[in-house]
């Protein structure tokens, strides 16, 4: 089985995020790989245990510095990486048509594995475009992956805390949810082997990708100042700890 | 009128509580200003709060030696005060010393003798039998991960290790400090907070008080700078202070990170503390079965020496602000990874960046100064933590020896530790010291 992972080189969650142009963020922060990806990357990883035969292929579409989170994966399981690189920030048209021309140009998937979204972002968007440009059926915030012949079952988690299992036939892309694994990270053997992995690194203008006739352009953002409001819990220990449980189920949802 | 106290202590971390604390305990009516909103909120509250004997001087590891019987018996340490917010404790997880040559540990086995520190000798096979996960092989010397030679495979093994059975960490360092001052107002202590001090007024040599920067006036005839990372920044205010001192302290930059322990390994319940120059790390258990990952400041790594209040305002950029950086995530996470091969290392770097008051040699300054009145307790460099209850027993005995008529830059005073039974030359920790080459000019002491 060939399985692609894409990766997404993303602001660390826990960096102070300045905005600068209006449009751009700035950039001398820590990027590492989009949370929703190592899901993706773990799970790719514990099929290939399951199908020995299978090849983990990580494709990154980003700036050339990316190249430490395509190291990160490979470190993380993947076989090989591909990067294709550019000098600037693209929407999820560009970006789909971007990993579809890459994964083509590189082999035939039997499947596609991605997060089912970026932390930075936010869009939801580039694995149904993928899917769509490979006319291949999509899944996402999959929780749950078998596979059986040449079918997928996928377990979804819904918003509303509902899950449904599809059958998709494959090759399929599916978008990692959080429930899907627990990250496996690297030990320092892991890291070692990474470093001597191939990645083949492509700019995106050699590339032969058709000119979308339309995009999406982000012409302003504003960092939304959260306000934090204190407020005292009291009573008995057990009354304490039964409104922290109320307050992480029914309002912070966490529970 | 301004109101007067006897003393004025600046800064209410973990080293100025003791000081008011002891000075309170002697009869004086004290005051302990801070400009965070309680005790131990400084660079207190970023403090590994390790509690270890190895020094590099004989008199550096009587003095932790002593600090161990105070957090041993930290109620009765703080007279049995009660506080709200409960009471730090102390984690006797043992500490054990690799020996490698990243530390002089001849030296620290010479000390320990003379102080009568109680230690084994542990070879390889004792120690993997304690700690399963290592792997002892030599990694020196230390280097960073964006060096090609740091994945060269090692071909020595290390040769055992220093382990004492008392040794550990607080599990808590801000609550520990809170817990000083609660005992210090018990017996009369004042503490005032959100209060930055903006000037140290004199007259004839002689100090009379503090301004702070809302223009309120407090008078003191005793003013005790154990400002940490700001200590530089008191001792220009006061005049004549800082042009005095031989020795000076600056804010250093430091990273401290949370790595998960490997998952077969209940590193929270059966871990100790570790010191391993080898690699330039100590770890110690953390919360969530994490390591914490400290480093001993190989000479490879970068020194930020920066502002503290550009600091802690966020500012001064990429490795000089207070967010932890990616390479140093690396270097340190890499480094413990070589020493356990099962540490698994996420992606994003999770830990605590936050200063060290450092002086020239980084041993602390503990004196009075050139201006009467004025005492210092700084320099405390990353590795005093351990020692803040004996800082303050000696600081308060040297002040008050001072303020009757000791002339210390004579006579240096004589501090009587009470536990150890040993006497200490408080002159040793002279600012008119010369730079002393026999410290490790590290975190190590």
């Amino acid at each position: 089985m060939k399985i692609y992972v894409c990766v997404k080189h993303v602001p660390d969650s826990a960096a102070t995020i300045t905005v600068k142009d209006k449009a751009e963020i700035e950039e001398g922060i820590t990027f590492l790989m989009n949370p929703y990806d190592e899901h993706a990357v773990t799970e790719a990883r514990r099929l290939k245990e399951r199908f020995l035969e299978s090849e983990v292929i990580v494709v990154c579409f980003s700036r050339p510095e990316a190249e430490g989170t395509l190291r990160s994966a490979l470190a993380m399981g993947g076989d090989r990486g591909i990067l294709v690189t550019t000098g600037h920030r693209h929407d999820p048209i560009m970006t789909a048509r971007a990993l579809k021309t890459a994964i083509a140009q590189d082999g035939q998937p039997d499947l596609i594995l991605t997060g089912r979204e970026s932390i930075d972002s936010e869009g939801m968007q580039t694995m149904f475009r993928l899917a769509h440009l490979f006319n291949m059926p999509a899944a996402t915030n999959v929780v749950k992956i078998e596979i059986t012949g040449n079918n997928a079952l996928a377990t979804c988690e819904k918003e509303a805390g509902a899950r449904e299992i599809l059958k998709l036939g494959m090759p399929c892309v599916l978008a990692a949810g959080k429930g899907l694994n627990i990250p496996r990270y690297p030990t320092f053997p892991d890291i070692v082997k990474a470093r001597k992995k191939e990645i083949n690194i492509i700019d995106v203008e050699k590339l032969d990708i058709p000119e979308p006739t339309s995009r999406v352009e982000r012409v302003h953002l504003t960092p939304v100042v959260e306000k934090r409001i204190p407020k005292e819990i009291t009573g008995t220990t057990t009354s304490i700890a039964e409104q922290i449980v109320t307050i992480l189920k029914d309002e912070a949802r966490v529970i | 009128m301004n109101k007067a106290y006897d003393a004025i202590i600046v800064g209410a971390g973990v080293i100025g509580a003791p000081i008011t604390y002891e000075l309170s305990k002697k009869g004086y009516k004290t005051l302990s200003v801070d400009k965070r909103a309680d005790a131990g909120e400084g660079s207190t509250a970023g403090s590994c709060a390790i509690v270890r004997a190895h020094y590099s001087t004989e008199d550096g590891v009587a003095f932790a030696y002593e600090g161990f019987k105070y957090w041993l018996d930290w109620e009765n340490y703080l007279d049995h005060v009660v506080d709200e917010k409960g009471l730090a404790r102390y984690m006797n997880t043992g500490s054990i010393l690799l020996k490698s040559q990243g530390h002089k540990w001849q030296d620290v086995k010479k000390h320990y003798d003379a102080v009568g520190v109680k230690y084994e000798e542990w070879d390889n096979d004792k120690i993997v039998e304690q700690v399963p996960v290592l792997d002892l092989h030599e990694f020196w010397p230390v280097r960073r991960p964006e060096d090609p030679t740091f994945f060269d495979d090692p071909e020595k093994e290390l040769e055992g290790g220093l382990f004492c059975p008392e040794g550990g960490y607080v599990n808590d360092p801000t609550l520990s400090a809170h817990n000083i001052m609660r005992a210090a107002e018990a017996k009369g202590a004042e503490f005032l907070f959100n209060a930055e001090v903006a000037d140290i007024r004199s007259d004839g040599g002689k100090v009379q008080g503090i301004t702070l920067a809302d223009g309120t006036q407090i008078d003191a005839p005793v003013v005790v700078n154990c400002a940490g990372p700001h200590s530089y920044k008191i001792n220009q205010m006061a005049e004549g202070v800082w042009e005095g001192c031989n020795i000076k302290t600056k804010a250093l930059r430091h990273e401290v990170m949370y790595c998960p322990s490997p998952e077969d390994y209940d590193y929270i319940h059966d871990g100790y503390h570790q010191s391993d120059g080898d690699i330039g790390c100590y770890v110690r258990p953390e919360s969530g079965n994490m390591f914490l990952i400290g480093s001993e400041d190989p000479d490879c790594d970068p020194q930020e020496w920066v502002d503290p209040d550009e600091f802690y305002a966020g500012r001064g950029g990429h490795g000089r602000d207070n967010q932890l950086t990616e390479e140093q995530w690396k270097a340190q996470c890499y480094r413990l990874g070589r020493r356990i091969p099962t540490l698994q290392v996420p992606n994003q770097p999770k830990g605590v960046v936050d200063l060290y008051d450092c002086s020239d040699d980084w041993i602390p300054v503990y004196d009075k100064s050139d201006l009467g009145g004025f005492y210092m307790a700084i320099g405390t460099s990353g590795n005093q933590y351990k020692n803040a209850p004996v800082v303050g027993a000696m600081m308060a005995d040297l002040i008050d020896a001072c303020e009757k008529g000791l002339n210390h830059d004579k006579e240096p005073f004589q501090f009587s530790m009470k536990y150890t039974g040993r006497n200490l030359d408080v002159g040793f920790f002279s600012r008119k010291r010369e730079i002393n080459y026999n410290s490790s000019f590290s975190v190590n002491g």
